[in-house]
Parts: structure tokens; C-alpha cells; sequence
């Protein structure tokens, strides 16, 4: 750590954790509950349940995306943060929203909206949070007076995802177009400014741990938010299929989904191709690889399971179904969860005391168990949704009955799933067992190998 | 490739798309209006939106597909249940699913009956949303389209006890004029619209949303010569002709069939079908001994 500020950083990624490991808690309780009978039916039903372990996942990677820029903006324009104090009433006000909005759920106080179910006053807050956030970084590189490409990317990338809160502030009567909307949020989020965040942080941890020439990389990265607008902002269409839109969405959306995994090659490409070209000579080798997994495991769960059910011939049978859930799953990992744990893994010898660079065998288990479980959690999905859609969808089986005839799934989603749990469980005490370092001093590691670019 | 260069193809691809998105999101707008009839969204399909979002329905339901996936799509669901069943069902699921069978239940929403009659009308609109016809084929919430595909194992086996040939799929030997009527009624059970075999088994112990009609001969025997029946059947045949074109005439036990004193059957048989269909079905029915 080179500047005094970046260390609150620390205290985002920790509260990044601690939501993280709850969310986990909720999908074990949901995953379970599958299985049924359900002893929790009128105390934690799977709706409250699922709606606290999907909100979890919103919230701590937004936590985690916060925490990460406040960590590579002074980096990379090589200054102080331009208000640490207002850093942390944002953080504060950010938890608080998120808390009350866990323990609202609980007594079902939410607007029932998929994944948007913030209550009015929490959505003003995040609102209010984001544009904290993005003044505080503006500043700083106001400040400062220089602005690389990477930040460039990383911050219009949040900026953009503040401006596509706001159709979800707004009230539809009509509930199609309210569905038309809901996904400007989401589908543009996750499939395209999201992207662009994870891209930015993707640029700065190669150039920073495999030494990749900053000029390649720029131009990488620019090809990369070209493909993911090209082929994003036109394939929300395939959301839009089923929900009451004119027929033409239909082609739209088949055509500009199958463009959507060429970004995600791209970003994979880049990041193998940096490696292979500058060698590991870095010493914090774990966090290369949390990046090069995280560009992998989109590619897998983003790219291929996505492109695997977005044709409009074959998503009308797989709509609705545990299919999606396949996807959601590893996308939502691979994509976010992986890049927030390489930043975290790239600074946390610098954010906590007596931590070496070369990485812990601690940190390996935490990385082998949580992918070997989310492949596994992946897997179950796949095999219970394919299941699903020959049995219900295709020969016309009950829903019901169908679910009872591919038990086996869940049971085998409940193991990995553990799996995959104590891998986080794991990553979790790692972060915590050594207290913060809040202070610039000469025995940070970081001070010493880390090269100025 | 410049730096420039692809600058300007980062700025340039997404700024097309932008472009092209919100065209085409003005010209939806545009078919919105008859697309979901939005001249029918009274104030009660309103509130039944409302109470949709209220009670976090969303969380374990789909619908248009979009939701959790812990319970069935419901769509369709006001096409393929009336409202005398989806209010019952709504103010208590427990009468009509099981949860030490079927391992999932609905908690009960302690819902009113405006909310209830509210929800229903949001179905109805939903239901009648013109969305390119998804669901290609109806998702149904319990039993089966094909018959037989829905029980145990033990069920299946056509030696085990209480089967007879008659459980064996039917429809699966196609049939003529000339054939014997209970061939006809057979083939009618799985075809006549809506069709029997979607709400009735005929494997013993099978309840679907009808009870099943295996053993429907003997049972018909008994109940005609109970005390509790009021209609007019004087024989076997007479009362199975009763159940089929006035299905209210004798309410056969269970919450999930019936409530005031009105059968969830649909009533549509007496002019659907014609006279000798019926009879058919009641040659193919009076087998099941």
C-alpha cells in the first residue's frame, strides 16, 4: 500500500465478507429446502430465504466493487483518496441500508420485484451511496490530474450502472412493461456496465502482477467494451421473448446473445496471453489466479451456459426452469465474486499485518474448494434442469411430480454446495486472521516488489 | 489497431446500439397497448399486481417464466383452473397438496377474499398477454399430460396388484368405427376437449385433480344406494352418464373437488359431446371394477 487511504479499502472488503458468507447461509437454507419437507414453512419460507440469499449477492459485490476502486484509483493516479472521511459515512450508510433491508425481508417488507426488491427509502439511499462514491473518485482524479484508461472503464462503468438504478425507481402499471424495464437494471448491469467494471479490474491486476505492457492492455480493453455493448445492449432481447414484446425481439435476441460470449473470449484471451507473455514473476501467484480464473470461469458460466439457452427455439423450452439457475450461478461467480476476491487476494498483503506476498496454503484450498464446489453446484443445476425440461416441459409431467423424480440433483447440490462453502468459509478466515494494516510502513510487502507503471 | 482506433470502436458499437435499442424500445411501446390488452387492466388486475408483489409471490412462483423456480409457472394457470378452484386453493393449499408426498408446499398467505378475487384477475390478464405463445406445450402443476408417466415405479409394473389391461397407456393402438365402443371411449378419454385423462387417472390410488376411476363401477354401486345421494341414477351406467354431464349431481368427497356445493369438473361435456360419445365413455368407465 502506497497511500494512507487506500486502506479503507480494508474495511469495504470486510464488510464484503461478512455479507458473503451470509449469503451462503441463505443458499444452503434454500438449496435444503428442495429436498423438503421444509420444518421452516411458516417461520423462513424459501421466498424470503431466496430473496435475502439474491440481495446478499447484489449487495456485497457492489461492496466489493466500491472497496476495489477505492484500492486501485489511488494506485493509479498516484494519490491520496480526495475524502477518506466521506469514504466511510458512505460505507456506513451502505451497510445500514443493506442491514435493514436483510432484517425487512425477514418480515416480508420488500416492493416483491425480482431482484429489486428494495423498499423505496433503500433504493434512495443506494442512490445517494452511488453518487457519494462516484464525487469521492471523481476528485480524486481531479485531483490529481492524471486519468489512465483502466480507471476510465472501471469509472464509467459505475457511473453507468448509477444512471440504470434509476428506471427501477420508477412505477409501471402495466406489468410487462414494468418486466421491459426491470431488465435495464439487471440484463444491463450484469451484461454489460458490469463488465465493463470487471474488465477495468482485470486490465489493472494483469498489468500489476504479470507486468503486461499498459498500451497493449488499453487496447484490449477498449475492443472488449465494444464487443460487450455490441452484443449486451441488444441482447437484453433475451429476456424479452415470452414477457408480452413484438415478435421481432425474438431474432434480436438470438443473433446478439451469440455475439455476447465473443467479449468473453476476448477478456479470457487477454488475460492468458499476459500471463503467458510476461511469465509468473510475480510473487503473490494466488492472486493471478483468482484473475485468470475469474476471465475463465466467465467465459464458462457467462459465455457457454449463457450462449447454451438463449436461442429462441431452444429457450422456449428451457425458460423458467433450472436451466437459468445453472447460469446465474456460475456467471454471477465467475464474473463477480472471482475478480472482487483477486483484488482482495492482490491487496490484502498490504491491507493486514505479518502477510507475505508468496500466498498461504490456506489461500489455495480456498480457491480449489470454491471452484471444485461451484462446478459441482453448476453441474447439479444442469443435470435437475435438463431433467426438468424433458420431463415437464417436453413430455408434459407435472410440475410437482417432476421435482419429486430429480431429488437426486438436489441432494447433490447440497453436497457440492458445501463444498463450496467451506472453500468461502476458508477465504473468509483468511481474510480476518490477521488484523489491518492502517498505516504506510516499510515492511509492507507490496512497497517492495510492486513496480510503478 | 491504434489506441484511437479502438476508442473509437468502443464508443462507436456502443453508441449504434444504443441507438438501435431505443427504436426499438419506442416501437414496442407503440404494440404494448394491444399486445397486453392493456385496455382490460381494470383496477382489480391492478390490485392484483399489488398483491402479487406484496406476498413476494415472485420468490418461488414464475410467471411469463421470470421468477424463482421452487414452484410451478402460473401463466396459464387461470386457463386451466376456474375460479372456484384457484379460490380454494388459494385460501388453504394444503387441502390440495400434500407435503410429506409431494416434499413442497405453499404456506398459507392468509389472503382475503378480495385479495384472492384480486389475484384472480391479475391471472386472467396474464393469462391472455399475447407472448408468442410460451409455454409451447401447458406446464402443468401436478399429474401428468401422458398417463401413467406421473406414478411410482410400483404403479407402473402391470403385474402388481389392482392394474388390469386397461392401465396400460392408452391411445397407444390407434382406433377405428368398427372397433368395440370401450376401444372408442378409451381413445375418447385421452382425446375429448378438456380431456379426462388430464385431470383423471385410471391407475388405483392416483388422485389427480380428479379423484382417479379406477374401481369407478363398484364405487358407483355403493354410492347410488347410499343415503347421501341425491340424483337420479337408477344404474352403473346411469350414474357414470350423471357424473359426466352434470358433474354437481353427486359431489364426491375431498376439498379439492368441489366447494359449495359445485364441482370443480367442467360442465362442458353434455354439449361437447355428442350423445353416443358419452356412451362410449361410459362402456370404456363401467370396465374399471
Amino acid at each position: 500500500m502506497r497511500y494512507k487511504s487506500q486502506s479503507v479499502a480494508y474495511w469495504y472488503f470486510a464488510v464484503a465478507m461478512a455479507l458473503f458468507g451470509l449469503q451462503l447461509v441463505f443458499g444452503l437454507l434454500s438449496a435444503a429446502k428442495y429436498l423438503g419437507p421444509d420444518p421452516l414453512l411458516y417461520i423462513l419460507p424459501f421466498d424470503v430465504t431466496k430473496v435475502i440469499h439474491t440481495n446478499l449477492l447484489i449487495v456485497w459485490v457492489l461492496t466489493g466493487f466500491m472497496g476495489a476502486t477505492y484500492w486501485m484509483v489511488p494506485d493509479e493516479s498516484r494519490t491520496e483518496l480526495y475524502s477518506t472521511r466521506l469514504a466511510y459515512i458512505q460505507l456506513g450508510l451502505w451497510t445500514a441500508m443493506g442491514v435493514t433491508a436483510i432484517i425487512g425481508y425477514l418480515f416480508r417488507y420488500g416492493t416483491g420485484n425480482k431482484l429489486l426488491e428494495q423498499p423505496l427509502p433503500h433504493k434512495i439511499v443506494i442512490v445517494i451511496c452511488m453518487l457519494i462514491f462516484l464525487y469521492n473518485i471523481g476528485m480524486t482524479i481531479k485531483k490529481s490530474g492524471r486519468f489512465t484508461t483502466t480507471e476510465g472503464v472501471l469509472l464509467l462503468g459505475l457511473a453507468s450502472a448509477a444512471v440504470l438504478y434509476i428506471p427501477a425507481l420508477l412505477h409501471y402499471e402495466n406489468y410487462t412493461v414494468s418486466i421491459y424495464y426491470r431488465w435495464w437494471t439487471i440484463h444491463l448491469w450484469v451484461e454489460g456496465v458490469w463488465e465493463m467494471i470487471q474488465g477495468g479490474f482485470l486490465a489493472y491486476l494483469l498489468i500489476r502482477l504479470s507486468g503486461a505492457d499498459r498500451e497493449v492492455m488499453d487496447k484490449w480493453l477498449y475492443v472488449i467494451v465494444g464487443l460487450v455493448f455490441i452484443a449486451g445492449i441488444l441482447g437484453t432481447a433475451h429476456h424479452y421473448y415470452w414477457v408480452g414484446v413484438p415478435s421481432y425481439w425474438l431474432p434480436i435476441g438470438g443473433f446478439f446473445s451469440a455475439l455476447e460470449p465473443v467479449a468473453l473470449v476476448g477478456m479470457a484471451m487477454y488475460a492468458y496471453y499476459a500471463m503467458r507473455r510476461s511469465g509468473l514473476a510475480h510473487p503473490n501467484n494466488l492472486a493471478l489466479h483468482w484473475t485468470i480464473g475469474s476471465a475463465v470461469f466467465t467465459l464458462f458460466g457467462a459465455g457457454l451456459l449463457g450462449f447454451a439457452h438463449t436461442f429462441p427455439s431452444v429457450n422456449k423450452w428451457t425458460h423458467g426452469t433450472l436451466i437459468t439457475a445453472m447460469h446465474g450461478h456460475a456467471a454471477f461467480y465467475g464474473a463477480y465474486a472471482m475478480i472482487i476476491m483477486a483484488m482482495i487476494t492482490y491487496a490484502l498483503p498490504s491491507l493486514t499485518r505479518g502477510r507475505s506476498e508468496d500466498s498461504n496454503s490456506l489461500g489455495y484450498w480456498a480457491f480449489w474448494l470454491q471452484l471444485a464446489g461451484m462446478f459441482g453446484m453448476t453441474l447439479s443445476f444442469a443435470t435437475a434442469g435438463i431433467g426438468q425440461v424433458y420431463l415437464e416441459r417436453i413430455l408434459g409431467l407435472g410440475y410437482l411430480d417432476t421435482q419429486l423424480k430429480i431429488q437426486i440433483h438436489f441432494l447433490m447440490l447440497v453436497a457440492t454446495g458445501s463444498i463450496f462453502a467451506v472453500g468461502v468459509g476458508l477465504f473468509i478466515y483468511d481474510f480476518f486472521r490477521l488484523p489491518p494494516r492502517l498505516s504506510v510502513d516499510r515492511d509492507d510487502p507490496a512497497l517492495s516488489t510492486q513496480a510503478v507503471r | 489497431m491504434n489506441r484511437r482506433q479502438t476508442r473509437l470502436f468502443a464508443i462507436g458499437s456502443t453508441a449504434l446500439a444504443t441507438i438501435v435499442f431505443v427504436g426499438l424500445t419506442i416501437d414496442s411501446h407503440r404494440q404494448f397497448p394491444e399486445l397486453t390488452n392493456a385496455d382490460t387492466i381494470t383496477p382489480a388486475v391492478t390490485r392484483g399486481k399489488d398483491v402479487w408483489h406484496e406476498y413476494n409471490c415472485i420468490n418461488c412462483h414464475t410467471l411469463f417464466g421470470e421468477g424463482a423456480y421452487y414452484a410451478p409457472d402460473l401463466t396459464k394457470i387461470a386457463q386451466h383452473r376456474g375460479e372456484p378452484y384457484l379460490t380454494a386453493f388459494l385460501k388453504d393449499p394444503s387441502q390440495f397438496y400434500d407435503e410429506q408426498r409431494h416434499r413442497r408446499l405453499m404456506p398459507n398467505q392468509d389472503l382475503d377474499d378480495e385479495e384472492i378475487a384480486s389475484l384472480i384477475a391479475f391471472f386472467e390478464w396474464v393469462a391472455n398477454v399475447d407472448n408468442q405463445g410460451w409455454p409451447p406445450r401447458p406446464i402443468l402443476v401436478a399429474g401428468s399430460s401422458i398417463p401413467g408417466t406421473s406414478m411410482t415405479l410400483a404403479q407402473q409394473d402391470a403385474s402388481g396388484p389392482g392394474s388390469t389391461d386397461e392401465t396400460l397407456p392408452p391411445g397407444s393402438r390407434p382406433v377405428s368405427e368398427e372397433d368395440d365402443p370401450v376401444a372408442l371411449g378409451d381413445a375418447l378419454f385421452n382425446s375429448a376437449t378438456p380431456t379426462c385423462s388430464a385431470c383423471h387417472s385410471i391407475a388405483p390410488g392416483v388422485n389427480l385433480a380428479g379423484p382417479s376411476l379406477a374401481g369407478i363401477a363398484s364405487r358407483a354401486e355403493q354410492i347410488i344406494g347410499s343415503e347421501e345421494y341425491q340424483g337420479d341414477a337408477d344404474s352403473v351406467e346411469a350414474y357414470i352418464r350423471e357424473s359426466i354431464v352434470a358433474p354437481s349431481a353427486y359431489l364426491f368427497p375431498g376439498e379439492m373437488y368441489s366447494a359449495n356445493g359445485t364441482s370443480f369438473m367442467p360442465t362442458t361435456y353434455a354439449e361437447s359431446l355428442t350423445s353416443e360419445q358419452v356412451d362410449q365413455l361410459v362402456a370404456y368407465l363401467s370396465t374399471f371394477k
